[in-house]
């Protein structure tokens, strides 16, 4: 345990870091919140105070209802299959082979990518026409599966969510090796030696003990997936109307096409308090996960 | 490509006529100067070489480009305006876009250099009333004059025996000759929404007419009005009949052009900058491509032509609002006028250019517009721009689900009327 | 936190066994000590499984690249997953072109962006770190969880204000001011990182130094410092990688083309030439090889970067 230091060291050590983030990402977030209770529309400086009225009209707004409801359907698929991707990849490459290594750079490749880059690319692979995903189910015959992906207002919301997978699930499965290098290996050949197989090892020795990976994967993954936004701006803006408008696309349309900037805050607002409490449920179950060590 | 060439080297020789011209520069234009347009491919090409032409006219000014592409230009210009950091002048779409920020005190008058060098009379009134004017005061130079119809691959319409129907029905014969053929009679690419908005435009003008259309941009008629029930409902009828190329949501105007041109469709509604766009894919307007106006559906409805009008305009903040009201004086010359016309395929809206200059087709498009009593923008122009993405998303809501467009259109309704009332 | 249940030491640098770091199960061993059929057959499958993902996974990657190498008629006639039938480096000379694409620009400007913005956050970050995590005071606590708490704020949500403080103060427009704002933002994730790396550092390492009478600063500076280097290197890559692959901030905060950076100049051009696959391809390329690259000889660092801030939050 350290002891406790005069203030004025450590105060020197934090004063230009401190000042920087305050000036550059504090005051203007709290600048934001203050449009959210004006009627700005984002320029000049004639604008109202109106109180929690972007509030109340928010929670009947029908287009923002319909980005809540994407953004859970987006959350709860970004929970589910990068994490179960990831983690069956982990656990598959887990040992330390040329080939391993190899199967592991690879897929985790994409995370180097800018979801712009990432973007251009898989909107080619969903043309109706030219894009591969098509031209493969042509070729096995699927033909009426074959559709615009992107433009189809069903699919739309899917396909942006595939592309934003395919870059996430490299990222848990980097995250579960992790963990997995936490796994003694001693409890793991104790219960081969008890004669568990290779499914109960892995359903009650190994997923148990990857508990704080899977915490923390989940935390990073629902973090990143409210906040994602490029790569649904890049593919559909959102479209074909509003089928894949998530709370982040909701507010920056509203803030800049629609030029309501003052609503588009209290939506900024909305979504940093949902993160807010993803937030606060992280720190929760990640104490808890380390406690699990104590 | 070639084609693209041989225009760049016209507008260079233009550009070296120009900078003799003693008139163009002013002794005292001093400081920086920033344009800024949305402008791709030939216009912006040619814009920026205006620019560079008005600074070596005037070598007090300071210039940067910055180029930025036609839908990102509408959040950057935004953010600048916003931060009250917008460029001295750039280019804006003439009507209910340039009306939303004159209200909110973004844009300077620009009365005096409008009566000094008597635009009056290089304009005609009705651009100057619909595009110019706002609040009684001048505040745009009209660049541009596109005009919405349809144009349509010739080769295409003789194989199939096609004759241009003037005509609603005619139009449906046409679309189902074509069917027969195996060919998608309309190409319609609206993945950034837009384009979708020329049917109901045209419906509405040529069923309801300008007047009721005029209301219910501004809000005084409803969505729900039998007019546009029945808008919606012709246009259903081409859609249901399977005439367009499917998944109009999946692609881009331009790709949609592409469609006309390769023959894989018969035609497209757009409007004339589709021109600067096959002149770079060296078709021939008049032999590979024509047009035609949008045929009548109501026979006593008066004719109206519709299309956008580009502009440029000065910032309030303008840092140095000389340099931009000479650059816009500077966009009135004839000469600029009409190379930018010749290249972008519009007309250009300036009286003084000599249009013996058009192609066959621009100068039969310029008759039209001459014959149609009433000159309309079309729908994200003509109404304010947080109802216009209200209705553009409902076009491309409509193109992908047409069957229920009268529940859509309820929501469209108190939607708009929601965005009007956040308005007052 | 005490370290019975865990084999290493709680280094957060030694956390990730990749790419040739010890794996504490040795299956190879295992392997030949007990072949049996089903196992092998396992593998087989194991192996076919992650073969088929693997195919899907490239598929992207492999369309960018043979894309890139065609001409845009070759891409509509013969679509997009076919061998380009001769390697054509137009496409790349086109987005390069200072009258066209006008990449080479744009690359420059990325350049001298990314490396201030990465080495002030860095800097900044081990400052706030080291503070927090070799000194305890009052609020030290609530103060990290402020200072984290950043990590996690959509930057939507400051867009506007920031660009209007950005204006007035006179960067509007300038690289300036998106590395100071990419300062700002990675002041979280690089004091969270430095912060738990001075955390195990021993601490008697430092009462040595006391006792021998060197201040503070000197300890910070000739101690502390040197030790941090491995940690610096996986910042570095994180960081660079965000912030060269950062489209938002430049875009909102920059105009004129002499200060636009590579993903807004690679967005731009695909607004101007949408039916332009192969030029959108090269430029993705291009964009994408400084990242590649640090992934490449990086990777290692890289990946602790990755996993660093999230295990230890």
């Amino acid at each position: 345990m350290l002891r406790r230091h005069p203030w004025i060291i450590p105060a020197s050590f934090l004063i230009l870091p401190l000042l920087v983030y305050f000036t550059f990402v504090i005051l203007p977030t709290l600048n934001s919140l203050y449009y959210s209770f004006t009627d700005w529309v984002g320029y000049g400086t004639d604008f109202n105070f109106v109180g929690t009225a972007n509030f109340e009209k928010i929670f009947t707004d029908r287009l923002f209802s319909n980005a809540i409801k994407n953004t859970i359907i987006w959350l709860g698929l970004a929970m589910t299959v990068p994490t179960l991707l990831g983690l069956s990849f982990a656990l598959a490459l887990q040992g330390k082979s040329r080939i391993n290594t190899a199967y592991k750079s690879l897929f985790y490749m994409p995370i180097c990518l800018s979801p712009v880059i990432i973007g251009i690319i898989w909107v080619w692979l969903y043309s109706p026409k030219l894009g591969i995903v098509n031209i493969f189910l042509r070729s096995i015959g699927l033909d009426h599966i074959a559709t615009a992906w992107l433009a189809n207002p069903n699919t739309a919301l899917y396909a942006v969510f595939v592309a934003w997978a395919w870059q996430q699930t490299g990222l848990n499965m980097v995250i579960f090796l992790a963990g997995l290098t936490s796994v003694p290996t001693p409890l793991v050949e104790a219960a081969k030696v008890d004669g568990a197989n290779t499914w109960q090892t892995l359903s009650k020795v190994i997923i148990p003990m990857l508990r704080p990976a899977t915490v923390v994967v989940l935390a990073l993954t629902a973090i990143s997936a409210l906040k994602s936004f490029e790569i649904i701006w890049v593919m559909t803006m959102g479209g074909p109307f509003n089928k894949s408008d998530t709370l982040a696309v909701f507010m920056y349309s509203e803030s800049f096409r629609k030029f309501k900037m003052g609503y588009g805050s209290s939506a900024a607002v909305v979504l940093f308090l949902v993160t807010l409490v993803i937030i606060v449920l992280y720190f929760r179950f990640a104490a808890a996960a380390e406690e699990l060590y104590e | 490509m070639m084609n693209r060439r041989l225009i760049l080297a016209v507008l260079v020789l233009l550009v070296a006529a120009f900078t003799v011209t003693p008139a163009l520069s002013q002794d005292d234009l001093m400081g920086d100067f920033t344009v800024s347009h949305y402008f791709g491919g030939f216009g912006g090409e040619f814009i920026d070489g205006i620019v560079d032409d008005f600074i070596a006219a005037n070598p007090g000014l300071m210039h940067a480009a910055s180029p930025v592409d036609h839908e990102q230009f509408k959040t950057s210009i935004l953010v600048q305006l916003a931060g009250g950091s917008p460029p001295d002048t750039f280019s804006y779409w003439a009507g209910a876009r340039i009306q939303f920020i004159v209200d909110d005190g973004l844009l300077q008058p620009i009365d005096d250099i409008w009566e000094a060098n008597d635009m009056d009379s290089q304009f005609p009134q009705a651009v100057i009333d619909t595009a110019a004017t706002y609040d009684m005061h001048r505040y745009a130079v009209p660049l541009t004059l596109h005009w919405v119809g349809m144009f349509y691959n010739t080769a295409l319409f003789e194989e199939v025996g096609a004759m241009v129907p003037t005509t609603w029905d005619e139009l449906v014969g046409v679309a189902e000759k074509f069917k027969m053929a195996g060919i998608p009679a309309f190409a319609l690419g609206s993945i950034n929404r837009w384009p979708g908005q020329f049917w109901f435009d045209m419906i509405l003008l040529r069923t309801a007419g300008n007047d009721y259309r005029n209301q219910l941009m501004s809000g005084e008629a409803s969505y729900t009005d039998p007019e546009v029930v029945r808008a919606f409902g012709l246009w259903k009828e081409l859609v249901d009949a399977g005439y367009f190329y499917p998944d109009a949501n999946a692609y881009d105007w331009d790709e949609a052009a592409n469609q006309v041109a390769n023959g894989e469709a018969a035609m497209t509604l757009m409007g004339t900058w589709i021109g600067g766009l096959y002149a770079g894919n060296d078709l021939v307007p008049g032999e590979d491509f024509d047009y035609f106006s949008f045929p009548t559906i109501d026979e006593d409805t008066p004719r109206a032509s519709l299309g956008p009008i580009d502009t440029f305009v000065v910032s309030a903040d303008a840092a140095n609002p000389d340099a931009a009201k000479a650059f816009l004086v500077y966009l009135t010359n004839p000469d600029v006028q009409w190379a930018f016309a010749e290249g972008a395929g519009n007309l250009a809206p300036s009286l003084l250019v000599d249009t013996m200059n058009y192609n066959d087709v621009v100068a039969r498009i310029a008759g039209e517009i001459a014959a149609d009593p009433v000159f309309a923008f079309n729908y994200d122009l003509a109404t304010p721009p947080p109802v216009a993405e209200v209705g553009l998303n409902s076009f491309s809501e409509f193109m992908a689900n047409p069957g229920d467009y009268e529940a859509m259109l309820d929501r469209v309704q108190a939607d708009a009327a929601a965005e009007f009332a956040g308005m007052e | 936190m005490s370290s019975r249940a865990q084999p290493h030491p709680p280094d957060p640098l030694s956390v990730p066994p990749l790419s040739g770091g010890g794996s504490p199960i040795k299956r190879e061993g295992e392997l030949i000590a007990r072949v049996n059929w089903s196992k092998l057959l396992g593998n087989a499958v194991r192996y076919f499984l992650l073969t088929i993902f693997l195919i899907l996974f490239m598929v992207p990657v492999y369309g960018a690249i043979v894309t890139a190498f065609k001409s845009q008629a070759e891409v509509a006639a013969g679509g997009y997953w076919t061998l380009p039938t001769n390697l054509a480096a137009e496409n790349f000379e086109r987005v390069m072109d200072p009258e066209d694409g006008n990449l080479g620009l744009y690359l420059g400007n990325s350049l001298l962006l990314t490396i201030p913005a990465s080495i002030f956050s860095i800097a900044l970050g081990t400052l706030a770190g080291y503070a927090l995590g070799k000194y305890r005071f009052r609020f030290d606590g609530l103060l990290f969880i402020f200072i984290v708490a950043g990590m996690f704020l959509p930057p939507q949500i400051a867009l506007i204000p920031v660009f209007r403080l950005m204006n007035d103060i006179g960067l509007y427009d300038t690289l300036w001011a998106v590395i100071i704002i990419h300062t700002a933002f990675g002041i979280p994730i690089c004091t969270l990182v430095m912060r738990n790396f001075f955390q195990v550092v021993p601490n008697a390492l430092r009462e040595a130094a006391l006792i021998d009478g060197a201040n503070e600063y000197s300890i910070f500076l000739r101690i502390m410092l040197p030790l941090t280097l491995p940690a610096l290197a996986v910042l570095a890559t994180l960081q660079f990688t965000w912030i060269w692959n950062d489209f938002l901030w430049p875009f909102i905060l920059t105009q004129k083309a002499d200060s636009r950076t590579i993903m807004v100049g690679i967005l731009n051009l695909t607004g101007q030439y949408t039916v332009d696959w192969g030029g959108q391809a090269a430029a993705s390329l291009i964009g994408s090889l400084p990242t590649l690259f640090i992934f490449v000889f990086f990777q290692r660092y890289f990946i602790r970067g990755l996993t660093l801030g999230a295990v230890k939050g």
